[in-house]
């Protein structure tokens, strides 16, 4: 390994075989951080029966899968404890220096960052998401997920609302230097935004038919999408323009909902419900279209949209979240989460398209300069070495952070960090370091490729 | 530092670090209680009325329940009084079907012959219900009562129905406890005629005069006020003669729902703070 070469292990509930976006993340920044000479490996939980033990995947990136039953949505039980000699083994055996734990629902990764200070791991956390504060679910989950970021090193947001969002919910302020009476942000929070691979999203190269536009929807079909928006606006877009129909591609709770409009105002013509995508699948959906619409009511990043304006759709979306930070303003029309404002907006961008004001080829050559995956590793590799380079927090300041988490839940946790060391010191006594098996070598990147190609 | 300035944006690439915070920039989007009405006192008062009247209810039954069981009370003048209640009910229910007419899906002769076959039912079960906790210590049935009770407390629906006869379960289960509190209370009476009495004013108190309560959001709040002074006032009287002590602790319990709770509620908003960032919905 090249001098200055980190260890990276990986950690989330969230992982390759389930799709999203905080998978593909993990994903592509692993394998660019592997390109750049990097040592990566992730933890996730198994995924029985098949995908179990430890697999590798190209290029050259090792997964481990605990085997940890779900609860739901892919997410594991939070326990605190049950992790740690998977994770003691995990992380002697490989060499590991960085721990990077993603997702503020996954509790492996929480886990990981309790844990990880009893090896001297530093640890960096990615919140993908956007969250409220105000039910009793959000204020559990918000509880939880700033106990886990009392006692981390870095956070990376994958945007600047993302930051806002985050800093709120992880409490992640501290005593200003300058005035001690102020709180302020602490400087170990960065934002980097996501990205895509623009070749995987290449526009049409036949110019679509003139007669008819295309609206295209690709989207979970859930209230926080705004599918209620959708259903409301849908046949109004539909009586005012007769050459315009809808592609809707997605699942979720309300299908039924649009299946109902579809068939009260007899548009099986012009509403097409696709269905579940494979992300594979989705530029081919994407080409048939001229306009994209997006009416989520919370959205972080919006990764959905952007690949769709890297195929060259013309973007309607609602102004919520990071939307608006993610594309310069004339290439998407923003509108406010109401049924008013969203078909004035789709009427503006249906003009737009119907004179010919937007070329798709061009948008794609803008996208594709705005984003790339070589970059996001690089500031992320930023974020790495000043985390390594930074003091790392000792027991005493680990214990004061954590009371200061409030009356009640700073002595709960309080606890746990002490019956965690406990525990650690059974462990290191019951199963002795030298005795686990080291990995001393790695698959080099190349050889592995051409390993896989060779058994195709 | 560069002398470009910084804007909020993730597609261009700006001369600053990524843990860059602008001194001024950062949450001034942040609203604070946008969407927030502070409660004010009286209406509060006003809306623990049904609180105090369903605690008084089940003091009234087991004050009740007491004086049945030292024979201090005979069970003809419970049955009476069970069926003069259930009539001034039901004119209640009538005046309030004519000022506001509901939905029910009894007519008068279907609810008559219900009520009937409910009264004679519940008569000729009357000895089964007296010895059906026989084999069980009295101590056990005092402790399962109460916290029968205490369910039915909590579970209750204190609101009122805005449309529709339609009812929620946490009320069915509510009425359930009571119910069931009172089947397991009477079987420790001595003879048929204070069980049967007995249930059958439990039936007033625990299912009649719920569904009557729903109905009192169009009285005006004068009636509503007078009507939980007399419930809280005749429990307190009926407690006092049995042990002045409960009498303290009834009253004590009455003053901390009816005045301090909503006090306590109104003093509480100050530290509500809900935080909601631009264009996050909802």
């Amino acid at each position: 390994m090249k001098d200055g070469a980190l260890s990276i292990a990986m950690v989330s509930d969230f992982f390759h075989p389930d799709v999203g976006g905080v998978e593909s993340h993990i994903f592509m920044l692993s394998s660019n951080l592997i390109r750049k000479g990097h040592k990566v490996i992730v933890i996730t939980h198994s995924h029985p029966p098949d995908r179990v033990g430890i697999r590798w995947l190209l290029p050259s990136l090792k997964v481990y899968h605990i085997p940890f039953p779900t609860i739901a949505s892919s997410a594991t039980l939070p326990n605190y404890f049950t992790f740690l000699p998977y994770f003691r083994t995990i992380i002697v055996r490989e060499h590991i220096n960085l721990i990077h734990a993603h997702a503020s629902l996954s509790s492996l990764g929480h886990e990981a960052i309790l844990h990880s200070h009893f090896f001297g791991v530093r640890t960096v956390f990615t919140d993908h998401s956007l969250f409220g504060f105000e039910d009793a679910a959000s204020i559990l989950t918000n509880k939880l997920l700033a106990a886990a970021l009392k006692n981390v090193d870095a956070v990376i947001c994958v945007s600047h609302t993302g930051r806002e969002n985050t800093v709120l919910r992880g409490q992640l302020f501290e005593a200003s230097e300058d005035n001690p009476s102020l709180s302020a942000v602490r400087p170990s929070v960065y934002t980097i935004p996501n990205s895509l691979v623009a070749e995987q999203f290449t526009p049409s190269p036949q110019p679509l038919p003139s007669d008819t536009i295309n609206i295209v929807v690709i989207s979970r079909l859930a209230y926080r999408k705004g599918i209620d928006l959708l259903v409301a606006t849908a046949p109004r877009v539909c009586a005012a323009f007769p050459n315009v129909k809808f592609i809707v591609g997605g699942d979720g709770p309300k299908l039924n909902d649009l299946l109902q409009v579809r068939e009260r105002h007899l548009l099986q013509e012009r509403i097409e419900l696709l269905g579940s995508i494979r992300h594979r699948d989705v530029r081919d959906v994407l080409i048939r279209g001229s306009i994209f619409l997006n009416t989520s009511l919370t959205e972080s990043f919006g990764i959905a949209i952007l690949e769709a304006a890297c195929t060259g759709l013309y973007i309607v979306s609602t102004r919520v979240g990071g939307v608006p930070e993610i594309l310069p303003e004339d290439m998407i029309s923003f509108t406010d989460p109401d049924e008013d404002d969203l078909f004035w907006a789709i009427s503006e961008a249906i003009q737009i398209i119907s004179e010919g004001k937007h070329n798709p080829q061009d948008a794609h050559e803008r996208v594709k300069g705005f984003y790339d995956w070589m970059q996001v590793a690089e500031r992320t590799e930023t974020v790495y070495r000043s985390v390594m380079q930074s003091k790392p927090i000792d027991l005493w300041a680990r214990i004061q952070r954590t009371m200061s988490l409030g009356p009640f839940a700073g002595p709960i946790y309080t606890a746990i960090l002490f019956v965690d060391c406990l525990f650690f010191m059974v462990l290191e006594w019951l199963m002795p370091r030298e005795d686990v098996d080291h990995v001393h070598v790695h698959w080099e990147p190349e050889v592995f490729g051409k390993l896989v190609a060779s058994m195709n | 530092m560069s002398h470009t300035t910084w804007k909020r944006v993730l597609w261009q690439r700006q001369p600053y670090p990524d843990n860059y915070i602008p001194p001024d920039s950062f949450l001034a989007s942040l609203r604070r209680n946008p969407s927030f009405t502070p409660y004010t006192y009286w209406p509060l008062v006003l809306s623990c009325c049904p609180i105090t009247q369903h605690l008084g209810t089940i003091f009234i039954f087991v004050a009740v329940f007491v004086r049945l069981q030292e024979r201090s009370l005979d069970a003809r003048l419970l049955l009476w009084i069970s069926v003069a209640c259930f009539l001034v009910g039901y004119l209640v229910w009538e005046v309030l079907d004519y000022s506001s007419p509901s939905r029910g899906p009894l007519t008068r002769s279907s609810l008559l012959k219900s009520s009937l076959l409910f009264f004679l039912t519940l008569m000729s079960l009357a000895p089964v219900l007296k010895t059906l906790t026989a084999a069980t210590s009295s101590d056990s049935i005092w402790a399962l009562s109460a916290c029968q009770f205490l369910m039915n407390t909590l579970l209750a629906d204190y609101g009122y129905a805005k449309s529709g006869p339609q009812r929620r379960l946490s009320s069915v289960l509510s009425m359930n406890a009571a119910i069931s509190s009172s089947v397991v209370l009477a079987s420790r009476l001595p003879d048929d005629l204070s069980v049967f009495s007995l249930v059958l004013f439990a039936v007033q108190l625990f299912a009649l005069f719920p569904m009557l309560r729903h109905r009192f959001g169009a009285v005006p709040p004068i009636l509503q006020v007078a009507l939980t002074v007399s419930i809280s006032a005749l429990s307190f009287a009926l407690t006092m003669s049995l042990s002045p002590f409960v009498a303290a602790l009834t009253s004590a319990i009455y003053v901390t729902v009816n005045v301090v709770a909503p006090g306590i509620l109104v003093w509480a908003q100050r530290y509500k703070k809900q935080a909601v960032p631009l264009y996050s919905f909802p």
